[in-house]
């Protein structure tokens, strides 16, 4: 647990990204984030394809993961990162503001790990970014590395 | 008399003879008693015809009887024909004027049977304006239906514009929000020592303001679902759903001294969830408006009407005037400030709607500062197909 685990974090309002952020910041978890603004960026990012070829192997300890995002949304990459023998182990927890059923019954039965409502309040969600981060990037055990 | 004829011959000859010395005589003798011979002769065939014609006569005769025998039983048949004849003429005579009598009748009944028809020809003519009423009715009918499918399927159609209204509402109504609250906190958060009073007290406004959007927003999607809500009806214990709702009601209130009496309640038919939410709503508000009192004093109880159940929730809080009580069901209406009992204003409107839905009526008596009753009646048939 000494080496920083890296959180993707997938989001394309640059306002809740930078909420996030600074949610994160309030939590000491800000260095370790990596953010992408749509479903294709993500999975980018994931096979060190694209802008991230050069980037250090290895996958996140944890998805944060947006559900409406353009041209490619949540839960898309949710099916492809769950298909992926690579990647498919990653903890995803999706954080959104939709509570719609529909997207709590496709996020689940494709598997997802958590679901987050982020709160209209801002305190509230410092707590609750606090909460998955120390959860999720500290306390939970890593799976392993998937193989290919 | 042939022997007669021959004796007689005889002594006629004997004396012939003795006569007969003369030749002459002789000789004539001879042909007369020739002659005499053939006269016997043919007398004796002559007998012996007239014997056999007697014999032929006498069988004649016999057969005439016989005949007459006959004639006589066939004329007693004759009459006993007749006889007959008579009768059967006069069993003929009656049977004709029992065939008259008949045929009368016939005619009596051919006209009748001529009514008759006529009267069938015009049931017939009726029964085809009645078919054809009936296929037009039908035409309407199936007009109605297909119309009546129209309206369902706008309905749905409308529903679903609904549901996707209301996801649309609650993605990105929320998500700007999120944004301000974010910001102002952000805001008070790194820059709480450079930033003056006053500013502080607006960003806290803004901030409160937004909240309260947030609750706004989640109390009229809550209401907005219920109202489109397929009703699940099942029978159900009163009593349980009530105990059920006061667990965290009591929970979320350690420190109020309330007394609760609750009357048993029959059992009733409708939908649980929505059930439960009337009575989350009528009894968390009878906890709220009883804040102020030392002792809150909160009684159900229930009335059996004829045709339906009434359930009254009173309490012996502060009440409200009367002179406002239309609004008092309505979305987003109080009828107190926010800053003396905080709420949105949706509970009540959620009652109404969801005891609307199950054919029943909602409505409430009170004087200011001497508590409020809030009635609704459930009836006691189930409710079909009642929406919204």
């Amino acid at each position: 647990m000494s080496e920083l685990r890296t959180i993707l974090l997938a989001e394309d309002n640059p306002k809740d990204v930078e909420l996030t952020l600074e949610a994160m910041a309030e939590n000491n978890l800000a260095n370790q984030v990596v953010v992408v603004k749509d479903g294709v960026e993500a999975l980018e990012y994931l096979r060190c394809e694209g802008k991230y070829k050069l980037r250090k192997a290895g996958n996140p300890a944890l998805i944060l993961l947006d559900i409406k995002m353009p041209r490619m949304d949540g839960i898309e990459v949710l099916r492809r990162i769950r298909s992926d023998v690579a990647l498919k182990r990653i903890p995803v927890v999706v954080l959104t503001s939709s509570r719609e059923e529909k997207d709590l019954i496709n996020t689940y039965d494709l598997g997802v790990n958590a679901y987050v409502v982020k709160p209209v309040s801002f305190q509230q969600f410092i707590e609750a970014v606090k909460q998955i981060g120390s959860f999720w990037a500290v306390l939970n055990e890593l799976p392993p590395e998937g193989g290919l | 008399m042939k022997k007669q004829n021959q004796s007689e011959a005889k002594t006629f000859r004997q004396k012939a003879e003795e006569l007969l010395k003369n030749k002459s005589a002789q000789s004539v003798l001879r042909l007369s008693e020739n002659k005499i011979q053939q006269l016997i002769y043919d007398l004796e065939v002559s007998q012996i015809e007239l014997e056999l014609q007697s014999q032929e006569l006498t069988f004649q005769n016999e057969e005439k009887e016989k005949r007459a025998d006959e004639l006589i039983i066939a004329n007693k048949e004759l009459l006993f024909q007749n006889e007959e004849k008579e009768k059967r003429a006069d069993e003929l005579g009656i049977a004709n004027k029992e065939l008259l009598f008949q045929n009368e009748e016939k005619e009596k009944r051919a006209a009748e049977l001529v009514i008759a028809n006529k009267e069938l020809a015009f049931q017939n003519e009726e029964k085809e304006k009645r078919a054809d009423e009936l296929i037009i009715a039908n035409k309407e009918l199936l007009f109605q239906n297909e119309e009546k499918e129209k309206r369902a399927a706008e309905l749905s159609i409308a529903n679903k514009q609904l549901e996707s209204f209301s996801y649309s509402v609650s993605h990105d109504l929320r998500a700007p929000l999120r944004h301000i609250d974010g910001y102002v906190d952000l805001l008070l958060r790194r820059f709480y020592d450079t930033l003056p009073d006053k500013a502080k007290h607006y960003l806290d406004n803004i901030a409160d303001s937004s909240r309260q959007m947030g609750i706004l927003i989640d109390d009229l999607l809550q209401f907005s679902r219920t109202g489109r809500q397929e009703m699940r009806q099942t029978e159900l214990d009163m009593n349980s759903i009530v105990q059920e709702v006061l667990k965290p009601i009591k929970q979320d209130n350690p420190n109020r001294n309330i007394e609760w009496h609750i009357a048993t309640m029959p059992p009733i038919y409708g939908d649980q969830a929505l059930l439960r939410l009337v009575w989350t709503n009528l009894l968390s508000n009878a906890v709220k408006f009883t804040r102020n009192r030392e002792k809150a004093i909160i009684t159900i109880t229930v009335r059996d009407e004829k045709d339906e159940f009434i359930f009254e929730v009173t309490d012996n809080g502060v009440g409200f005037d009367m002179q406002y009580a239309q609004k008092l069901f309505d979305v987003f209406q109080r009828l107190h400030p926010t800053d003396e009992f905080e709420g949105t204003g949706i509970g009540l409107a959620n009652v109404r709607q969801i005891i609307l839905k199950h054919g029943g009526r909602t409505w409430a008596e009170a004087k200011p500062d001497e508590g409020a009753t809030f009635y609704f009646s459930l009836p006691k048939e189930a409710e079909k197909g009642s929406r919204q």
